[in-house]
C-alpha cells in the first residue's frame, strides 16, 4: 500500500457522506462524532421499549492529537451558513455540517386512529427490528461471549459469520453490540469504540478506509490519506487505547483482485497495538476458502458461525412475536405462510412481506373483517410466488400465441432448443392453416411479432436484421404454453 | 401555406403527388412521434424531403435539420450536427456528448412555449442500427423525452422490420415510396426534353469545327419535336426497362444514347421521319449500353466500344514478374483442382492406373461439382510452392525474393488469406486465389503455358 499523504480530493460525492437513516427504534448505535449535538426525542411516544433504548452511552472522548484546523473565521463563523459551495464542501468534509433530511409538514396520525390491521402491518414491517431476535438465542450468546471476551482481554481478533439472506445475521450482531453498550453504561465492561462498514454502500473497496476514518474522527479525506492515518493509528501503541469493534457487512464485495483491503482489515487485529476486533458478515459459508487468498484466510481464523435458514416453526414464532398478541391473524394463516416460505428459502423478510400483503388484502376486502384468514394469505402467496409468465401468455394476442406454439412445435420437431426463424415460420403457417379462419401474415409481420415477444422476454431472439436466419430460444417452458393455451375457452371450441 | 408547398413540390416532382400529399399531411399539421420513409434508391425520397425542408425553413414556425447518418461515425457527431441545425447561435460551439445532453439542450433552447415544430431528417437510417444502442430508441421517443413538438424522420431503403432490437421499439408511422411504373418513367424522362436538346447542341459545338455545317445541324436540332423524342424514349425503354428501373441511371444512359441516335440524322444518312432505319442504326449502341449500365464512364457523350476485352486489359495492366506470373498460375491451379488429383497432374512418373468402372463414373462431370460452380478452394503455401516447382521447367532456388512475391500478390488482391494469416511460417495459413479463369489464361498465354491442360474441369 502506498503511504502517499496527499490533500483530500476535490470531488466528493454526497453518496459517500450521507449515512443511512437511523430508525429511532435503534438509536443507540451511534458513532463518535466531532460535534454531534444529538438531542433525544423524549416524550413523543411513551413506549417502555423506547425509554429503555434511548440512553446514549457516554463514550469517553478520545484524546488523539488532532491537527489544529485552519480557522476560516474570516469567512465563516461557526454554526453560520456557508456562503460558497466550496466552503460548504469544506464544512461537510470536516464534519461541521451534519446531513439532515427535510422535515415533513403534515402531522403524524395518532396511534389511536389506526385499526388492528394497520397496527399489525406496522409491526410486521421488515425495518422494525425487535429488541431480541426470536429463535436466534444461541447465535446471540455465541457472538456475545466472543466479543465480551475480546473486550475484557483487550486483544484483537476476527470472526466470520455466514448464512443465506434474511436469516438475521446483521440484526443479531447489532443486537449484541447494543447489549454490550448497555453493559458499558452500567460499568460492567470496559468502554469500546464501535465502527461499521457495509461493502454494498461503497463505490469501491478502498473507500472502506474513508468510511472507517470518518466514523473515528468525523472528517472526510481521500482514501490514500485515510489509509495512512489508520495504519499509523493501529500500528503504533498508544496509552489509554480502548478496544475498537469493527463490523464488516457484505465482505464478498470488498474482495477485489488484489484483496489488499480485506488483507489490511484482517491484518490490523493481529497487531498488538491495535486492540481491534473485526466481525465479518457474508452470505456464503465457504467464502474464505473459495475467494480469499491463503494468507487472508489464515488471518480470518477459524472462529466461525453459520446462521441456518429458519424452519417453518421458527418463522411462525417470528411472525407471532411481531404481532405481539394482537388478534389480527388467524393461527393457521401464519402457519401456511411459514410453511410456504420455509419450503423455498427460509427467508424471514419474505415471510414478513407476505404477511403484510395479506393484511392489505384483508383491509381492502368487502367484509371489513378485522382478521386475516387463510384465503387472504392464499391470495398473497399466489401474487408473490405465482408465475407471471402463464398470465402473460394468456394475455398475448392470438397470433402471438400461435407463434409461441409454433416455436414449441419446432423445438419438439428438431429436438434442439435453438430454432431458426425459417423453420418456425413454416410451423406457424401450418398451425394457422390448421386452426383456420386466419389470414397468414407475411414474414415481416411475424418478425414484428417475434421482436415484441422478445422484448417481453417470453422468447429470446436476436436482432431482426438477421431476418429468416435469426435464432430463437423459448424463454418459457413448453408446459407453460400448453397450460396457458389449453385452458383458454377459444381452444376448447 | 401547406397547399402552396404541395403545389410547388408536385410541379417539381411529377408522379409523386400522392407521396407528397401524405408527407405534407404528416409533417405540416401536428407531428407524429417518428416517421419512417422507405423505398428503393432513385425513387426521390431524399430530394423531395430536402426540398420540403427548404420550403418549410422559410416559415418561422419550423426548424429543420437534415443529417446523413453515413457521415456520422459516432453518436457525438450525429447529435452535434442535428443541434447545429436546430439550435444555431452565432459563434457558439455546441458540445454534446450523449443523448441525455442532447435532450436537455433541446429542452433548454425551446423553453418558451413557442409553437415551433422541430423536424430532423436522418438519411441512410440503416446506420443508426450500428451506433450506440440507445440512439435509435431515444430518437423515436424524442417527443416524450423533451416535451416539444419534434419529429425524427428516418429515411432508409429497407423495411422497418429489420430495425427491431432485442428490447423492442415503439410503434411508428411508416410511409412507403414506391417505384415508378413504366409510364411514369416515360413521363419523367420526356420532361427532360429541353435538357437533352441542349446536351446535343453542346456536343455539336464541341465536335464540329465547320461553321456552315454546324449551323445546319443546330437547325435540325431546333426542329426536333417532343413526339420524336417520346418515340425515341419508347424504343429506349423497350430495351432497358427489364434491366434497370433506377431513374438517375436511366436518365444518364438515355442522354448518352440520344446522341448516337441522332448521329445518322445529323450526317443526313437517314431522314428524321424514318423510324425503321433509326431503330436499326441505334440497336447495336443500345446493346453495348445495356452491358455497361451502372458503369459511369468519364465521357458524357460517347459510349465505350467494348470490342476490346476488359479482363484482358486489366490483366495486361498488371505487369507481374516472370516468377510472379507462374506463382499466380500455380495458385489458380491449387485453388481449382482438388488435392488428390495433384499426383496424377504434376508428378512425372506416377505409375499406371487401372481403369475401373467406378472411377469412370466418378469422373462424370456434374456441373454443380465443378469449381466454376463451387468457387475456389483454399490451399497451403507448401502446396502452392510444390505446384509452382512442378509447372516451372527450370530449377530456381527458394529465395526470399520468391517468397516475398507471394505477399506482393496478396497485397495486389490477386490472392487472399482465408485463415491463420498470423502464422504463415508454421504452414497453417490458408490462401485462396481470387482471379478468374480468363485472367489466368491470358497470363498463361504471355508465358507460353497452357492452363486448360492442367485443370480437372476441362478433362
Amino acid at each position: 500500500a502506498t503511504k502517499r499523504v496527499g490533500t483530500p480530493k476535490r470531488n466528493i460525492h454526497m453518496s459517500n457522506i450521507v449515512e443511512e437513516m437511523i430508525f429511532d427504534k435503534q438509536d443507540v448505535l451511534s458513532t463518535p462524532k466531532l460535534k454531534s449535538k444529538r438531542s433525544l426525542a423524549f416524550g413523543k411516544e411513551k413506549d417502555i421499549e423506547k425509554i429503555l433504548l434511548e440512553v446514549t452511552p457516554k463514550k469517553p472522548v478520545e484524546e488523539t492529537p488532532k491537527r489544529v484546523q485552519r480557522s476560516n473565521s474570516k469567512y465563516v463563523k461557526d454554526s453560520e451558513t456557508p456562503k460558497t459551495p466550496s466552503q460548504k464542501l469544506k464544512m461537510i468534509r470536516s464534519g461541521e455540517l451534519t446531513p439532515s433530511f427535510k422535515e415533513r409538514e403534515g402531522i403524524e396520525h395518532s396511534k389511536l386512529s389506526k385499526n388492528d390491521l394497520q397496527l399489525a402491518r406496522e409491526r410486521l414491517h421488515v425495518s422494525v427490528v425487535p429488541l431480541s431476535l426470536p429463535c436466534r438465542e444461541k447465535e446471540f450468546e455465541n457472538i456475545y461471549t466472543f466479543l465480551e471476551g475480546k473486550i475484557n482481554d483487550k486483544c484483537g481478533g476476527c470472526m466470520y459469520i455466514s448464512g443465506v439472506p434474511g436469516t438475521g445475521k446483521t440484526a443479531t450482531v447489532t443486537g449484541v453490540i447494543r447489549a454490550l453498550q448497555k453493559q458499558v453504561q452500567e460499568d460492567m465492561l470496559p468502554a469500546f469504540d464501535y465502527l461499521e462498514i457495509n461493502g454494498m454502500r461503497l463505490t469501491e473497496p478502498r473507500q472502506a478506509y474513508v468510511h472507517i476514518y470518518r466514523q473515528l474522527t468525523g472528517k472526510t479525506v481521500a482514501w490514500e490519506h485515510a489509509h495512512a492515518l489508520l495504519e499509523k493509528r493501529f500500528m503504533t501503541a498508544a496509552p489509554r487505547r480502548i478496544t475498537t469493534v469493527l463490523i464488516v457487512d457484505e465482505l464478498d464485495i470488498l474482495c477485489n483482485r488484489r484483496q489488499d483491503v480485506v488483507y489490511n482489515l484482517l491484518d490490523w487485529p493481529a497487531k498488538t497495538a491495535a486492540c481491534l476486533v473485526v466481525v465479518t458478515i457474508a452470505n456464503t459459508m465457504d467464502l474464505p476458502e473459495r475467494v480469499l487468498m491463503g494468507k487472508v484466510t489464515s488471518r480470518l481464523g477459524l472462529t466461525r458461525l453459520t446462521f441456518q435458514p429458519y424452519t417453518h416453526k421458527q418463522l411462525q414464532e417470528i411472525v407471532t412475536g411481531r404481532l405481539g398478541g394482537s388478534e389480527a391473524f388467524k393461527g393457521e394463516a401464519i402457519q401456511l405462510v411459514a410453511r410456504k416460505v420455509a419450503a423455498v428459502s427460509g427467508d424471514a423478510r419474505r415471510a414478513l412481506d407476505i404477511c403484510r400483503r395479506a393484511t392489505e388484502i384483508a383491509d381492502s376486502s368487502k367484509g371489513k373483517e378485522i382478521c386475516v384468514n387463510i384465503l387472504h394469505v392464499q391470495q398473497a402467496l399466489s401474487e408473490m410466488i405465482a408465475s407471471a409468465k402463464v398470465q402473460a401468455i394468456k394475455r398475448c394476442s392470438r397470433l402471438e400465441q400461435i407463434l409461441l406454439q409454433a416455436i414449441a412445435a419446432e423445438v419438439t420437431r428438431t429436438g434442439v432448443e435453438e430454432t431458426y426463424f425459417m423453420g418456425v415460420y413454416t410451423q406457424f403457417e401450418s398451425i394457422a392453416n390448421f386452426v383456420g379462419g386466419i389470414l397468414v401474415p407475411n414474414t415481416g409481420q411475424v418478425l414484428r411479432l417475434c421482436s415484441k415477444l422478445g422484448a417481453e422476454r417470453l422468447i429470446i431472439c436476436e436482432h431482426t436484421r438477421n431476418d429468416i436466419f435469426q435464432k430463437i430460444l423459448l424463454n418459457v417452458s413448453t408446459d407453460d404454453i400448453h397450460y396457458a393455451l389449453r385452458v383458454t375457452p377459444e381452444a376448447t371450441q | 401555406m401547406s397547399t402552396d408547398i404541395r403545389k410547388v413540390l408536385s410541379e417539381l416532382y411529377p408522379c409523386r403527388s400522392d407521396f407528397i400529399g401524405k408527407l405534407c399531411d404528416l409533417l405540416l399539421e401536428s407531428l407524429p412521434h417518428v416517421l419512417y420513409v422507405y423505398g428503393h434508391s432513385g425513387t426521390g425520397k431524399t430530394v423531395i424531403l430536402r426540398d420540403l425542408l427548404r420550403l418549410m425553413g422559410k416559415n418561422t414556425n419550423f426548424k429543420t435539420s437534415y443529417v446523413n447518418c453515413i457521415e456520422c461515425y459516432s453518436t457525438k457527431v450525429l447529435l452535434e450536427n442535428i443541434l447545429n441545425d436546430l439550435c444555431s447561435i452565432e459563434g457558439v460551439n455546441i458540445n454534446c456528448e450523449n443523448v441525455n445532453q442532447f435532450t436537455e439542450f433541446l429542452k433548454c433552447f425551446y423553453t418558451k412555449p413557442t409553437h415551433t415544430s422541430l423536424i430532423m431528417v436522418l438519411d441512410q437510417a440503416e446506420r443508426l442500427r450500428d451506433m450506440d444502442g440507445n440512439v435509435l430508441p431515444s430518437l423515436m421517443r424524442l417527443q416524450e423525452l423533451t416535451g416539444l413538438n419534434v419529429c425524427a424522420v428516418l429515411v432508409g431503403q429497407i423495411s422497418f422490420e429489420k430495425y427491431y432490437v432485442a428490447n423492442g421499439l415503439p410503434e411508428l408511422v411508416t410511409l412507403n415510396c414506391g417505384q415508378y411504373t413504366k409510364c411514369e418513367i416515360l413521363h419523367i424522362l420526356s420532361n427532360h426534353f429541353d435538357a437533352a436538346r441542349n446536351n446535343l447542341k453542346d456536343y455539336i459545338i464541341q465536335h464540329q469545327l465547320d461553321k456552315n455545317d454546324m449551323q445546319e445541324k443546330l437547325h435540325i436540332v431546333e426542329n426536333i419535336t417532343i413526339e420524336f423524342f417520346n418515340n425515341y424514349l419508347n424504343i429506349f425503354l423497350y430495351v432497358f426497362h427489364k434491366a434497370c428501373r433506377d431513374l438517375p441511371e436511366l436518365k444518364n444512359t438515355a442522354d448518352v444514347c440520344f446522341i448516337s441516335y441522332m448521329k445518322p440524322v445529323l450526317s443526313r444518312e437517314v431522314d428524321i421521319m424514318d423510324a425503321q432505319k433509326l431503330w436499326r442504326s441505334i440497336t447495336p449502341t443500345l446493346r453495348t449500353a445495356l452491358t455497361q449500365i451502372y458503369m459511369r464512364y468519364d465521357n458524357p457523350y460517347e459510349l465505350k466500344c467494348s470490342s476490346d476485352n476488359e479482363i484482358q486489359k486489366i490483366a495486361r495492366s498488371f505487369e507481374l514478374p516472370f516468377y510472379g506470373k507462374y506463382l499466380l498460375i500455380a495458385a489458380f491451379l491449387a485453388s481449382h483442382n482438388s488435392a488428390n488429383a495433384d499426383k496424377r497432374l504434376f508428378v512425372k512418373h506416377h505409375g499406371k492406373k487401372r481403369k475401373r468402372l467406378q472411377d469412370v463414373n466418378a469422373k462424370a462431370k456434374v456441373f454443380e461439382k465443378t469449381s466454376a460452380a463451387i468457387g475456389p478452394k483454399t490451399f497451403t503455401i507448401d502446396r502452392l510452392l510444390a505446384i509452382f516447382y512442378a509447372i516451372l521447367d527450370e530449377k530456381v532456388g527458394l529465395t526470399c525474393n520468391l517468397l516475398s512475391q507471394i505477399s506482393t500478390l496478396v497485397q495486389l488482391k490477386l490472392l487472399s488469406f482465408v485463415s491463420n494469416e498470423n502464422n504463415i511460417m508454421d504452414g497453417s495459413a490458408r490462401l485462396q486465389c481470387t482471379v478468374g479463369l480468363e485472367f489466368v489464361v491470358f497470363i498463361g498465354n504471355v508465358v507460353g503455358f497452357n492452363i486448360r491442360q492442367y485443370l480437372c474441369d476441362f478433362m
